[in-house]
């Protein structure tokens, strides 16, 4: 079996995302009742937006990584680790062997799951699988085995529906946003590890006293939410610490703004392959969960239009840099980049936690991030690897420079790296705890039922 | 020519589904707009030339009283999205 496997793997690999992915994306919509034309136009729709996602990435090549190192060295930071962003991770996950199988696996996985009536979200929101093929892929770096990064993914599709069970009451009071979950590991991973601290500060009546009002923060530091100036700024500062010429300051900021614009841009040529099938996908998996009472299980970008998430995002981008600062001498060589944009995504659940107070939710994201940045550095060799197989950067052997720090500091990715560094048998005994942990959660310690029951929702709502 | 602005958390993933689905609609209708995608952040009234925004995600209060706002989450989740067509043709079509 396991020789099986290895082969198939093998052979994805070998064949690349640009000639699997369009023929597994075709078939896919043609079992989901797509018409041939339209199958086929998502498919190819998605090559081409690998071919782009490639060429863009290879902006973060040789040049960013060369001001990288000068600026570890010159400020003695150590910070030598590029945080390539999500946007270009979700396709090099998509790429991988376990990328290749992940959307059919997980579509499989949750009508399983939904037919036992262990879980009620159904997620249609099949774009972000990539996390759990991230996570496998990670897995399948440490262990070499195809099988195992696919299990891992498969575990993860699990954990995250029951996340979002789990998450679901608080999330609908806070947001009133009734039927609708969230699935979205980017978002309710971070959830999952913040709950414990939400549940101590918020027995700190004097911190929610500093009350930040969310509409000042957006309009004083609103312009970092643009990501052509927040890249400028960024790539400015940059170079300057790293002592480029003036010249080469001004060029550094012009090119990753434009690595913040164009990635995300390519990355939309994947969503606009992806649109029909999603569609298709959302269909046929609705009409089988028909009768049943179910949640809707969506991208947590849904939720970010929050005053409060916006403004605790914003406030992410110094909180990270300074964090990346603080724990270097604890190990952390992660320069926040990329996805200092995103930091919504971090506040996103955060946010219903702490009611909605900015502060609070600033304090979580920076205790998760903290966290998660040691690992970040720690899980470079596997994303390195990911860039490197894609082959748009070249990177010398035995060199780790890159990361993704928003994914890598999801706690699941973390914990199922150390996980897999176990003999396989302990691994998936450990692994069968985690699980096990998630439906406890998810049947028992219901976030707002059980636990933030009292919680009320200070943000004014329209 | 009209233009439909479409507003989600990072201007990339939920916006372009809305574009992909709306644009198929309006295409059938034979109504011409042009789209723009944006991430929520970037949203300030002075800067916003939209005849209709619509929305995966909640909008500042201050772009909710001064423009025409419609929510684009039925068109992710499936339930109602006829209301959405309905209310984007009616905001594109009338004077």
């Amino acid at each position: 079996m396991e020789a099986i496997f290895t082969s198939i793997g093998e052979l994805l690999n070998s064949l690349g995302p640009l000639i699997v992915l369009p023929v597994v994306i075709t078939i896919l919509g043609l079992i989901l009742g797509m018409k041939l034309t339209q199958a086929l136009r998502s498919g190819l729709t998605l090559a081409i937006a690998f071919v782009g996602i490639f060429l863009t990435v290879g902006l973060l090549g040789e040049k960013m990584a060369a001001i990288g190192s000068a600026f570890a060295e010159r400020t003695g930071t150590g910070l030598d680790v590029i945080d390539i962003g999500w946007p270009a991770a979700s396709a090099l996950a998509f790429g991988t062997p376990v990328g290749n199988a992940i959307i059919p696996l997980g579509i499989v996985i949750n009508i399983l799951l939904i037919f036992l009536g262990i879980t009620k979200t159904l997620d249609v929101d099949i774009w972000n699988f990539w996390h759990q093929a991230f996570i496998g892929a990670i897995v399948t770096f440490i262990t070499g085995s195809f099988a195992l990064g696919l299990t891992a993914a498969a575990l993860n599709v699990v954990a995250a529906l029951w996340l979002a069970d789990w998450s679901q009451p608080l999330i609908e009071r806070y947001f009133k946003l009734p039927g609708i979950s969230f699935p979205h590991l980017q978002s309710a991973g971070y959830m999952f590890l913040a709950a414990p601290f939400a549940l101590l500060l918020n027995k700190i009546p004097f911190l929610r006293k500093l009350h930040l009002d969310p509409d000042t923060i957006r309009k004083r530091i609103g312009i970092l939410g643009e990501p052509i100036f927040l890249g400028l700024f960024i790539g400015v500062i940059l170079a300057a610490l790293a002592g480029q010429s003036l010249t080469d300051i001004i060029l550094t900021g012009i090119n990753v703004g434009a690595v913040m614009l164009l990635i995300p841009r390519m990355v939309g040529i994947l969503m606009e392959g992806l649109t029909p099938v999603a569609d298709a996908a959302r269909k046929f998996m609705q009409k089988k969960a028909q009768g049943r009472e179910i949640y809707i299980g969506l991208d947590s970008a849904v939720l970010i239009g929050s005053p409060a998430v916006i403004a605790s995002g914003l406030l992410m981008i110094p909180v990270e840099i300074g964090m990346a600062l603080l724990l270097a001498p604890l190990g952390n060589r992660t320069l926040p980049f990329i996805d200092l944009a995103d930091g919504v995504f971090v506040t996103a659940m955060l946010a219903p936690l702490v009611a909605g107070d900015v502060l609070l939710t600033v304090i979580l994201g920076g205790i998760v991030m903290g966290i998660g940045m040691i690992f970040t550095t720690l899980l470079a060799p596997a994303v390195t690897n990911m860039v490197a197989t894609a082959g748009s950067i070249d990177i010398p052997a035995g060199y780790n420079q890159y990361t993704v720090m928003s994914d890598a500091a999801i706690p699941h990715s973390y914990i199922f790296y150390y996980i897999f560094q176990s003999p396989v048998v302990i691994a998936l005994i450990l692994s069968a705890v985690v699980l096990a942990v998630h439906f406890i959660l998810s049947k028992k310690f219901v976030l707002g039922k059980v636990l933030f029951a009292e919680a009320e929702p200070k943000e004014k709502k329209k | 020519m009209k233009q439909v602005y479409l507003v989600c958390a990072t201007g990339i993933a939920t916006s372009s589904m809305l574009r992909i689905k709306i644009q198929d609609f309006l295409d059938e209708k034979g109504i011409e707009a042009e789209f723009f995608t944006y991430r929520v952040a970037e949203m300030f009234p002075e800067r916003i030339t939209a005849d209709v925004i619509v929305a995966t995600t909640s909008m500042p209060p201050e772009i909710q009283e001064n423009f025409k706002v419609i929510s684009g989450l039925p068109l992710l989740t499936g339930v109602g999205e006829q209301d959405v067509f309905d209310a984007i043709e009616k905001a594109l079509t009338e004077k």
